[in-house]
Formats: structure tokens, sequence, C-alpha cells
């Protein structure tokens, strides 16, 4: 691919955003950044890879944490802060590659190259590929299924002026229920090409 | 009763918002001192008479504002007027310190001259921690010193945490020291009259002898470390030479004037009779005057969120003081203590200490010196026992959570940013022991030495 393209892919927890990146990434063959991004970080801070994914895409407690001019201690914020610079680092080197979640359609949205697409999905659906996936019962599979996007949306609030899933944030927004992985990638890659095609 | 009620109330809602962080705190306590001025004194005191009073403004036309002859206090009722000028007379002058490359070249010049070697570098450092913190505000100091200290780990390979926790470490208990180190301090200070030489020879002698008792644990407590990092040094001929940090010689040389005329105006005040006001505005004007076209951004990059962050404070706690409530907490603290001076002062030290550890110690200061004058009055204690027992657990008891001293977050984020990831665990196993020791030996050495 000659043009920068960056992929940014938002994504309701059980809508199948993660598989859709995955395709993505194979389809216009780019390496995809998702918590493998914190493999690619280990090497760059203090902390194991464990240490770094207990901190992923979580949004930071107040109480036990403080501002000083702009400065914060919380660990959560500055893995954030890192990731966010690895990222801008990756984008301004001029390297194409599909992103899922991590802020990078507000982090990046200066970059000419960026497509920001949201995945989204009807409860009943998310709930049963949840339970398919992950092999849990019905109640477990919905609490998982708030709880991460409760911490998704409080991470992602906490970073960006726009909120978590709001259609204006994104260049598209695309309800996996309704034509099932497979026809949403196919919609998606007419977009995408589309939108490479007009840079 | 309702002016009490509703001072109690803006006072709780100030440091809840404070810690929420959902406003910035500067809004937060000029929204809450407005509150105190409408509420407080309009609604329930019904006193215009306390509300000038709690503004404080014409204490600045005052002569004995800006030169005192003898011995004089300022109100600590409502805004602390010194304080915000000398603070930002101070701002002003680091500011034109920091652009002409004086703190790099200072740190640089340092690791120099131990030769690049790490346990002498870690030693020299909390030194020079500690004693640029008596003077400069610890923000600064360690916004620099972690910076270095992070530029040196990557030439010298060693992991800089050890050495930044021990730095942050001493620019709070550096600021202990003197009268300009601390806001606490500076607020005790004007508010009690007391002078650079009086901090020096008591909070000082205290925090002397505790950088020794801090220098040996932290040395300890990280030997491991630093005994590895000690054999890397190598070649370091191509390590950057300290002269390049120096962006304008004409303005290093007249700033490192500056500096040390404030040092010396500081130290001799109480013989001269200038006031810290006065010195403050002193420094600011000389820094304006000298730095030509550079004065407006200097005057620019002033930290004037902190300042108004103070003016809202002061008259919140004005609110407090007015109605009484503050008499209320020192007389509870007098029946508790049962007149024991020593138990007195035990509780004093700890309740800030670890007040302190978690909130803001700014507030925290500005409340409890109405409250320790009151116990002086009321108990026939000697008042400056109080505040240097007030001053030691402040600024202190701030260094033993991540989140208890600007200092602290100025590291922890300043390491974060080369991916040193400071959390809360690794912080306090290091940091709270320290505070303990140091709270508990300067406990002892105000028993010892008053007593």
């Amino acid at each position: 691919m000659d043009k920068q393209v960056i992929i940014s892919v938002g994504r309701e927890f059980g809508s199948g955003g993660h598989e859709i990146a995955q395709k993505l990434s194979e389809i216009y063959k780019l390496p995809l950044y998702d918590h493998n991004l914190l493999d690619e970080m280990v090497e760059k801070t203090n902390l194991s890879n464990q240490e770094l994914r207990a901190l992923d895409e979580t949004k930071r407690s107040k109480l036990f944490s403080r501002t000083v001019r702009g400065l914060n201690n919380s660990a959560t914020h500055n893995v954030a802060l890192l990731q966010f610079d690895f990222l801008k680092k990756k984008a301004d080197s001029g390297e194409s590659f599909v992103v899922v979640g991590r802020c990078s359609e507000t982090i990046l949205k200066d970059n000419p190259g960026l497509i920001s697409i949201f995945i989204l999905g009807d409860k009943e659906a998310k709930i049963k590929r949840v339970m398919e996936i992950y092999g849990l019962s019905r109640v477990e599979a919905q609490a998982a299924m708030c709880e991460k996007d409760r911490r998704r949306k409080q991470y992602h609030n906490s970073y960006c002026p726009g909120k978590w899933g709001d259609s204006r944030n994104y260049e598209l927004s695309v309800n996996s229920s309704k034509l099932g992985v497979d026809e949403c990638v196919k919609v998606i890659c007419r977009y995408i090409d589309a939108r490479i095609a007009g840079m | 009763m309702l002016a009490q009620i509703l001072a109690v109330i803006i006072f709780l809602s100030m440091f809840i918002l404070i810690v929420t962080e959902i406003w910035e705190r500067h809004i937060v306590t000029l929204g809450c001192g407005l509150l105190t001025l409408l509420l407080v004194f309009g609604l329930g005191m019904r006193s215009v008479d306390a509300a000038i009073e709690t503004l404080n403004i014409k204490s600045i036309f005052t002569t004995s504002f800006w030169y005192a002859a003898g011995e004089a206090a300022e109100s600590s009722s409502g805004i602390n007027w010194a304080t915000i000028i000398f603070i930002a007379g101070m701002m002003i002058m680091v500011e034109g310190m920091a652009r002409v490359g004086f703190f790099r070249w200072l740190c640089m010049k340092i690791a120099k001259m131990v030769h690049y070697r790490v346990i002498p570098i870690f030693v020299t450092f909390m030194i020079l921690s500690a004693f640029l913190a008596m003077f400069i505000d610890s923000i600064t100091v360690i916004l620099f010193l972690a910076a270095v200290t992070i530029e040196l780990s990557q030439l010298l390979k060693f992991n800089p945490i050890p050495m930044i926790l021990s730095e942050v470490f001493c620019a709070n208990l550096g600021g202990s020291a003197t009268m300009c180190g601390d806001p606490p301090n500076i607020i005790i200070g004007t508010s009690l009259g007391y002078s650079f030489g009086d901090f020096i020879t008591n909070t000082g002698v205290l925090a002397g002898i505790s950088l020794v008792a801090v220098l040996v644990y932290f040395f300890l407590a990280f030997r491991k470390e630093l005994q590895r990092s000690a054999e890397n040094v190598g070649d370091t001929s191509s390590f950057p030479d300290p002269k390049e940090a120096i962006t304008d010689m004409r303005g290093f040389v007249i700033s490192t004037v500056i500096f040390l005329c404030a040092v010396v105006m500081l130290v001799t005040h109480a013989q001269t009779g200038l006031t810290v006001a006065f010195i403050g505005t002193f420094i600011a004007a000389v820094t304006l005057i000298t730095s030509g076209r550079n004065a407006l951004s200097l005057i620019k990059r002033v930290d004037y969120k902190t300042l108004l962050f103070f003016i809202g404070l002061f008259v919140v706690v004005g609110g407090l003081e007015q109605t009484g409530i503050l008499n209320v907490i020192a007389s509870f603290i007098g029946t508790i203590s049962g007149g024991n001076i020593m138990l007195m002062i035990a509780i004093i030290i700890w309740i800030s200490a670890v007040a302190s550890a978690f909130i803001d110690n700014i507030p925290f200061a500005a409340t409890m010196i109405p409250v320790i004058k009151s116990l002086a009055a009321t108990q026939g204690v000697d008042l400056s026992i109080l505040a240097w027992t007030l001053a030691i657990g402040t600024d202190i008891g701030g260094s033993a959570t991540p989140i208890g001293a600007s200092a602290n977050v100025v590291g922890i984020a300043t390491a974060a940013k080369e991916g040193y990831i400071i959390k809360w665990g690794k912080y306090c196993k290091v940091m709270a022991p320290a505070t303990i020791i140091v709270v508990a030996l300067s406990m002892v050495m105000i028993y010892v030495r008053y007593f």
C-alpha cells in the first residue's frame, strides 16, 4: 500500500469488533495493534507484560491519583499515555496499521490516513456470542459484557472529548448483529477502498 | 450556628472536590471562597467586617507588610497576601533560572564532579535535592533532577527509580528546613511572625539530622540495585558537557546572582526587616528587568492557578476561623490531650503527617494555624513548638504516598514518561517507612530539645 492507512476499530464487547479488525488486517496486509501493543512496549518499561495488561484500557482512580501541572501519578494513566505516544510515533513514522480501541480515533485524528470505525451489536446477539466464545452462562456473559463496556467507556471518556460509541466520533458505525461478521467486513472494506481511492 | 454549619459544609465540599478533580483545584477554592463570602459572612453572620477582614486587602497598603522593624505577624485570618506575593516572586525567579538552563547545568556539573559514578551521584543528588528545595519549590527541583537522573540512567545503564524516589523524599525534607521551602512553612511563618532564621534553627536542624538518617536508609533500601549499577561507568568522554545546558551565558550569570541575592535576603530578613512580600516583589522585579524581551514569557509561565488556589483557600479557611469552628477543634485537641503537652505534640505531628499523606498539605496547614494559635493561648503551650511540629508533620507526611505531595506526583510522572512506572505498592514500600522513621525521629528530637 503506497498511501498511509490507519484503520481504527472501536467496539462493544461481544460485537465481534476484534474479529473484524483481525480480518481487516489480513485483507489489507497490515499489522494489528490491540493488547499486543503492550508486548512491544514491555521492553521499554519496567513492568511485566502481566502488570501492563492489568493496567490496559482502564480508567484511573481519582481517589488514588493526583494531577500537578498536568502530570499525574496514576500507573493506569501513565500506561495509557505511553500507548498513545507509541501509536502516535507509529503513525508519524508513516506506518500503516489496524488498531483496536485505545482511543485511537481521537489520538490519531490529525493523521490524514485515519479511517475510524465503531462496531456495535444487539444485546441478545452479543450475549450469545460471548457465551459461545468464552464458554460462559447467560448471566456470566451479561455481567462480563456490562463490566467490559463500562470499563471501556470510562477509559475512553476520561481521555477523549467525544463519548465512546457516539457515532459522531467515527466515520462509520456498524451493527454487526444484522449482517454478521463476514458481511460487515465486506461492507467496511468497500468503505475503506472508497476512502483510500479518495486520499 | 447557621454560619458554622455552612462554613463546615463549604470546607468539606472543597476538600472532596479537590480530591475528585472534577474541576481544577483553583476553580474549586475560588468557588468555595465566593460561597464563603456570600453564605457564611453574608447569610450566616451578616457581617461585612468579617468579609473585609478575611479579604485582608488593606494589609497590603501598610508599611509593616513590606518592612517590619521588629517581629511582625501577618494576620492569620483571611487571605495571606504575603505568602501569595512571595510565591509569585519566587516563581518568576525560578522560571528565569530554568530558561537559561541553570538547573540542568547544576545537575550535570555535579554528576561530572563525581565522575559519573552511580553511588556518589545517588548521594549528591539527594543532598542537592534537599538543598535546592530549601529555597525553590519542590516541583521545579524534581522536574529537573528527575529528568537529568533519567538521562544519566540511560547513559550509565542503571534503574532510575531508586534515585528518583530518594530525590523526591529529600525535596520534601529539604522543603521543611526553611520558611520558604514548602508552602505550609511560608504560611506558618508569615501568619505567626517567624523568620527564616527561626525556621532554619528549628525545623532546619530537625531536617538536617533527618537527612543523615534518610541517606543511610535509602542507601540500605536500594543497596543491591545501586551496587549492581556501580560498575557501569565506561567511557564518559561522550557524555554531555554541563556547559551545553546553558542556553544564555549572560542570563545564566544574572540568574545565579539573583538567586544568591534571594538566599542572602531570606537568610537576613529578620535583621534587615524586609518582609517576604518585599523579597518576593524585589526578586521578581529584578528578574523581569534583567530578562528584557523574555520578561513577558516569564510572566506567562507563572503558575497563576496555584496563586488563585491560595486566594480561594484562605477565604474558605477564614470562614472556619471567623465562625469559631477552629477554636472548637483546638479545644477538642486540648481536651483529649488532657493538657499534656507531649501528647499534644504527638497528636499534632502524627495527624498532620497522616492527613498530609492523603490530602493536600496546604489547606491542612492553613486550617491548623489558627488551631495551634488557639491551643497555645488556651493551654499555655509555647506556640513556636507547635508551629515546628505542624511544619514537620505536614511537610514530611506528604512523602508517604504518591499523592501526598506535588513533588511525588511530578517525580512519578517524569519517570513514567520514559517507561518507568511507579505503582502505589512500589512507592509506599520504600517511602512510607522512610516517612514514619523521619516523623518519629523528629518527634523524639522535639521532645529532647524543647522539654
